[in-house]
This record gives structure tokens, C-alpha cells and sequence, in this order.
């Protein structure tokens, strides 16, 4: 576990937000997570996709905050993906039972084509 | 009685003591030295090396030693000054005709004693003595205190040979009274003119923090030196452990198995007391396994359980202050020091006056500041016999269980600040942790993640105003346990609904995950209340494929 400071970018493709979150995902960081995609939804933005690839440890606290960031997205009829995620991460989601409840690809690229195809 | 000392070549790594408190008198002669307060944790040593000082005086013959010892004594300040006039005659006389035997003769009236007084031309001491029975004669309470404290004074003025005074527990003189308890504050300020005379050095034992409050007199500040009486070093205890199983006809463990005897911290009445309980328990020799079987009988039940349970009675008047007293140790022993009196009111099931009180006792007797595994020890044996209501045997299993099982373990301790990202230091802990047993980075990953929760849940949800986690970290070959502690809110995981995760999902419900990961993750969850504070102890079994190759 590096536990790297936390910090989030973005950017769009195509009609897509993708999020990179990186670090530690806790209530701090999870709060900018969730401040980071209302900046796209508020821009009319539907479709979320979020890279875990540099996020080594997430909390239950981070994981409320996404899954506060899924309901804000289910409200505007979007749709979120969790893409890059470590076997870890993977199932810490599946130990709650929140997997099946997600849309997860093995790579970001996969998540961008599937998003493609999908009319909100 | 000071010629019970234990032979010369028995007593061990205090010659550079013994040297300094000879030369005492030379040096208070001159201006360079005074009084000495001798302190040390309790069975340290204090009183041997007294009586060792004793012995080396009595037979030099430059100067006259007189030792008393407050810890038997009766604080009535009559019945004292009988007594500590009575000893001092009787030691001087048997100095002067190198008669041990003289000084033991407690029972023997001074009429008896006046033959050979005057045979030795010691008249001044006649004078001294019909002095004090004629105060006694007048009933005059002052006057035969004074006469007493006084007598070794004039006997070293009238001979000039010096008097070294020798006050075992001196602390104990802070509470002579007159008729009845507390009734007369401060008679021990008479003490004052014996201890400024030139010719006459005093040395006191007693506990530290009993002196504090004793030495508020300033000239008996100006004129003391602490000299502090330290643990044994390691290998010296080995050798002074040796020496007794020898006299006791045991054989020693071998060199790779002394270990365990780092628990006794160099203390020499534990180490003496641990090979006379190998002896009791007719151990022909030993091994660390028997080690650990005499060290639980000594504590439980031995004499190392009855000294400390001797020096809590002292403290304690009625069995209820016993039973407060051994509640608030017990929490002290678990949970560390506590100072905050309403909440050791609740704990001690006392009010908080009483249990300011008994507080004020064990920080007298030392007891708190004596934070060591031994005392740590008999007083979980003492707890577990007279609040559990359990038998010795039992006690002693229970100490025997767990110094066995601690053999191959070893244990990490780790207080956090109740404070954002805290429970990060606490992830690189376990994953130091983890490397040091070859365990697997990804089950390293579920263990952070699990003490993350437990940490979060603590800092969130407690309340606590000590704002700490503790945390303890204990690695065994095939089990870790972690067990977190922290004051406030009681927790407990019953309370927390199990919701399905649609239903969460659905209502909006987004926090209650943690506990739900710490149960997924380890194999044994407990949640327990101790006094005051929450204590979760987790357990994860260690598989093959858990650790790497």
C-alpha cells in the first residue's frame, strides 16, 4: 500500500467524465470525489466513468461517498462505471455485496465503449 | 532486626552504596555530606542493604549504627517513643560489648541492663535513661518523644563516635499521633535537631512519593540527598538467581532459558522469592517452563502475593477500601492511570471522597508509580481471588496460560491521537507488522482495511474526551490479534441492523459498512466493555498461503 496523498483529476471523453481518483479514498477525499463528478453533472454530463487504478485503499466512508455519487447519477437517469480496480478493491465491493449493484470493466477503455453505445 | 542479613558474599552489586554510606559520618563531619533518603521501587533492596550497613559498622567499631524500622512500629506516639528508646539502648549496649545478641533482647527491663551499663562506664546513658522514665513517669507525651529522638544525638555528643541513624519507612513517622489517628500533625519535625547534628547521619528509606510530603520542611530539604537504589543488572540478577538455587541445592536453568527472568526486572526479593518457590514446589532443576509454573505460584499465592497484599492492607482500613482499592488498581492495570476521581468513584463502587482518598493512599505507598509485570501480576491474582471470588489454583493457571502462550509470541503496542488520517499510521503499522512475519502483501491490504474500520468507528462514534486509540498488536506462528481500546460511548456491533444491501440501497441508507467489513474479514470478532472504555479484540488465523515463501 503506498497510500499516496489524495487527489482527483478528470477529464472528458466524448460525452464521458472520467475520474481518476489517487491515494487514500476517505471521507476528505471521497467529499472532493463527489464534488469533482457534481462539476460534470451539473454540465449536463450523464455518463461517469471512475478509474481506480491509482486508489490503493478505500474506507466505508469513501465507499458512501460513491455510493452517493451512484444515487445522484440514477436520479438524472446517468450511469456510473468503476473501471481499473485491484482485486482488492474488487472485493472489499463484493464482501458488502455492492458488486452486482455496479458496472465494472477491467479497463477504462472498455467502460468508454460501452458508455458509446448507451443512450441515457 | 538488623543481624538477620544475608551473608556478605550472598549480597550482590551494591558495594558502590555500601561504600557511600559508610563514609557518611567522615563526610557529614565535614560539611560534605548529610542525610540520605534512599529510595527505590518496592524490594528493591532498601532495607537489606540497611542491614548489610549495619553489619559492616557494628564490626569496624568507628561508628555506632542504630537501625529502626517504622514498618512495624506502633504509631502511638507513647508506645514509639518507648520503643525507639528501648532499641536504641539495647543496640548501643550490644555495639559497645559486640553482643548481637544484646540488641534482640526486647523483653530485658533497662534494670537489668544498668549492670552492665556501668560495668562499661556508660553513665551517661544511666542519666539518659532515668531522663526519659521520668517523663514518662509525668506522663509527659512531648517530652518522652523528644528524649527518645534525642538519645542517639546525646550519645554521640557525650562520646564522640558518631551515631548513624538508620530509619527503615520513614515515611511512617509522618503519621505518629498522640491519642488517636491524625490527631497530631507533625511530630516528625522532631525528627529535625537529630538530623542537623553533626555527628549523627541519618539514612531513610521510604516511599517517593510519601517523602514528598513529608520533606515539606525546608530544613530537612537543605540537608538530604536522594540516592536512588536501582534494579539489579541483568546479569547480575542471573548470578544472584543462581546463587540462591545453589544454597537451595537446585540446578540453574541453562543460559538460553533465563529469559523469563527479565520479568522480575533485577528486583532481588522477587528473585529471591522465586528460587525459594522453586524450592517449596521440591523442583530438583529448571527450565523456563518451570520458571513460568514458580513465577504464577509466587504471585498468585506465594510471598511475593502476600508482601504486596500486606502493603495494600496497610493502606486500606476496612475490607471495603480493600475491595475499592483493588478495583481501581485493577483499572490501572488495564487501561493505564486514571486521575479523573468521579469516574474511579463509579468504578470503585465508593464515594468520591473515599475514593479520593484511597487514591491519595496508593500514590503514598507507591503503588501506582510501581508500574512492573510482577505487581501487574499479583494484582490481576488479587482481583481475580477477592472480586472474582476465584481460588489461588485458578489464579495461577490463568498466569501460567498466559506466559506459555505468550512464549512464542510477540506483542506491539501503538496509541494513535483520535485525529484525521491517525488510522493511516496505524495501516503502515499492521503492514510493518505483517513483513516482519513473511505475511502476504493483498492479506496485509484486509487487515489494514479492517483496523481502518475499527479505528474509524472508535473516532467517529466515541465521544472520548482522552481522544487516544490504543492499539496492541500480538503475532503468534499462526494467529494475529489486534485489540483496540478507546474511552467513551459505549459500542456495541449487536445494536447495528442488518439491512439487506438492496434495501440500503434503496432507502438511501449510505454509511453502516464498517463493522460489516471487520466481520468479512476476520476470522473472530469480540466486542467487550472494560470499565470505562470500548475494547475490540480481533483475531485473523494465519493459513500457509498467507505467508510467503
Amino acid at each position: 500500500m503506498k497510500q499516496a496523498q489524495f487527489s482527483v483529476a478528470s477529464k472528458l471523453v466524448g460525452d464521458a467524465a472520467v475520474i481518476y481518483p489517487k491515494g487514500y479514498l476517505n471521507n476528505l477525499s471521497g467529499e472532493s470525489l463527489v464534488k469533482e463528478c457534481g462539476i460534470y453533472i451539473r454540465r449536463g454530463i450523464t455518463k461517469i466513468v471512475v478509474n481506480f487504478s491509482e486508489t490503493d485503499l478505500i474506507n466505508s466512508i469513501g465507499i458512501s461517498m460513491l455510493l452517493q455519487i451512484m444515487e445522484d447519477l440514477r436520479n438524472i437517469k446517468g450511469t456510473i462505471c468503476c473501471t481499473n480496480m485491484s482485486k482488492f478493491l474488487h472485493d472489499t465491493f463484493e464482501m458488502l455485496g455492492l458488486i452486482q449493484h455496479m458496472t465494472v470493466f477491467p479497463a477504462e477503455s472498455d467502460a468508454i465503449d460501452y458508455l458509446k453505445v448507451r443512450t441515457t | 532486626m538488623p543481624f538477620n542479613a544475608i551473608p556478605a558474599e550472598d549480597y550482590f552489586n551494591r558495594e558502590n552504596e555500601l561504600h557511600y554510606l559508610k563514609g557518611l559520618s567522615e563526610l557529614k563531619k565535614n560539611a560534605l555530606g548529610g542525610d540520605v533518603f534512599l529510595e527505590g521501587a518496592r524490594g528493591m533492596g532498601k532495607t537489606e542493604l540497611l542491614k548489610q550497613l549495619h553489619r559492616l559498622l557494628f564490626w569496624e567499631d568507628e561508628v555506632v549504627p542504630f537501625y529502626y524500622s517504622f514498618k512495624t512500629a506502633n504509631l502511638k506516639g507513647a508506645y514509639f517513643a518507648k520503643d525507639y528508646f528501648a532499641g536504641f539502648v539495647r543496640q548501643y549496649l550490644s555495639f559497645a560489648k559486640k553482643e548481637p545478641s544484646l540488641a534482640q533482647s526486647a523483653a530485658e527491663p533497662f534494670e537489668r541492663l544498668m549492670p552492665a551499663i556501668s560495668a562499661l562506664g556508660l553513665y551517661w546513658l544511666i542519666d539518659c535513661i532515668e531522663d526519659f522514665q521520668t517523663h514518662v513517669n509525668r506522663n509527659d507525651f512531648y517530652w518522652q518523644i523528644v528524649a527518645a529522638i534525642s538519645a542517639p544525638v546525646i550519645a554521640a555528643k557525650k562520646t564522640g563516635k558518631p551515631v548513624l541513624l538508620m530509619l527503615d519507612d520513614f515515611d511512617a513517622a509522618g503519621s505518629l499521633y498522640e491519642s488517636s489517628f491524625g490527631d497530631t500533625a507533625g511530630l516528625i519535625s522532631l525528627f529535625r535537631e537529630s538530623m542537623q547534628n553533626s555527628l549523627c547521619p541519618h539514612v531513610m528509606t521510604g516511599s517517593a512519593g510519601a517523602l514528598e510530603a513529608i520533606f515539606t520542611d525546608h530544613s530537612l530539604i537543605g540537608m538530604t540527598e536522594q540516592m536512588r537504589l536501582g534494579p539489579l543488572p541483568e546479569d547480575v540478577a542471573a548470578e544472584l538467581f543462581g546463587a540462591h538455587l545453589a544454597n537451595l541445592k537446585i540446578t540453574p536453568p541453562s543460559a538460553g532459558e533465563t529469559r523469563f527472568l527479565a520479568l522480575l526486572k533485577g528486583n532481588p526479593l522477587y528473585i529471591r522469592n522465586l528460587a525459594k518457590a522453586a524450592w517449596k514446589m521440591q523442583k530438583k532443576e529448571l527450565r523456563e517452563r518451570d520458571l513460568i509454573e514458580c513465577y504464577s505460584y509466587e504471585v498468585s499465592g506465594g510471598e511475593t502475593a502476600f508482601y504486596w497484599s500486606s502493603v495494600l492492607s496497610r493502606y486500606t482500613q476496612t475490607p471495603t477500601q480493600r475491595r475499592a482499592m483493588l478495583k481501581i488498581l485493577m483499572h490501572s492495570v488495564e487501561n493505564g492511570v486514571c486521575e479523573e476521581i468521579n469516574r474511579l468513584s463509579i468504578l470503585s463502587g465508593v464515594g468520591a471522597t473515599e475514593t479520593a482518598a484511597i487514591m491519595a493512599a496508593m500514590n503514598a505507598s507507591g503503588i501506582v508509580r510501581d508500574r512492573e509485570a510482577v505487581l501487574q501480576d499479583v494484582i490481576r491474582c488479587l482481583y481475580m481471588k477477592e472480586i472474582e471470588g476465584r481460588d489461588a489454583v485458578y489464579a495461577k493457571e490463568k498466569i501460567e496460560a498466559k506466559y506459555l502462550s505468550e512464549k512464542e509470541e510477540s506483542c506491539f503496542e501503538l496509541v494513535i491521537p483520535m485525529s484525521s488520517n491517525a488510522e493511516l499510521v496505524v495501516a503502515k503499522a499492521v503492514e510493518q507488522i505483517g513483513k516482519n512475519s513473511n505475511l502476504d502483501a493483498e492479506f496485509l491490504n484486509y487487515l489494514q482495511l479492517a483496523l481502518i474500520e475499527v479505528c474509524i468507528n472508535a473516532i467517529e462514534h466515541s465521544g472520548s474526551y482522552e481522544k487516544k486509540v490504543f492499539l496492541k498488536f500480538i503475532t503468534r506462528p499462526d494467529t494475529l490479534e489486534i485489540v483496540v481500546e478507546n474511552s467513551g460511548k459505549p459500542f456495541s456491533p449487536e445494536t447495528r441492523k442488518e439491512i439487506p444491501v438492496e434495501e440500503k440501497l434503496r432507502m438511501g441508507i449510505k454509511r453502516g459498512w464498517g463493522f460489516k467489513l471487520v466481520y468479512a474479514i476476520m476470522d473472530n470478532v469480540k466486542v467487550e466493555r472494560v470499565n470505562d472504555r470500548t475494547r475490540v479484540i480481533m483475531t485473523k488465523n494465519i493459513k500457509d498461503k498467507e505467508v510467503r515463501e
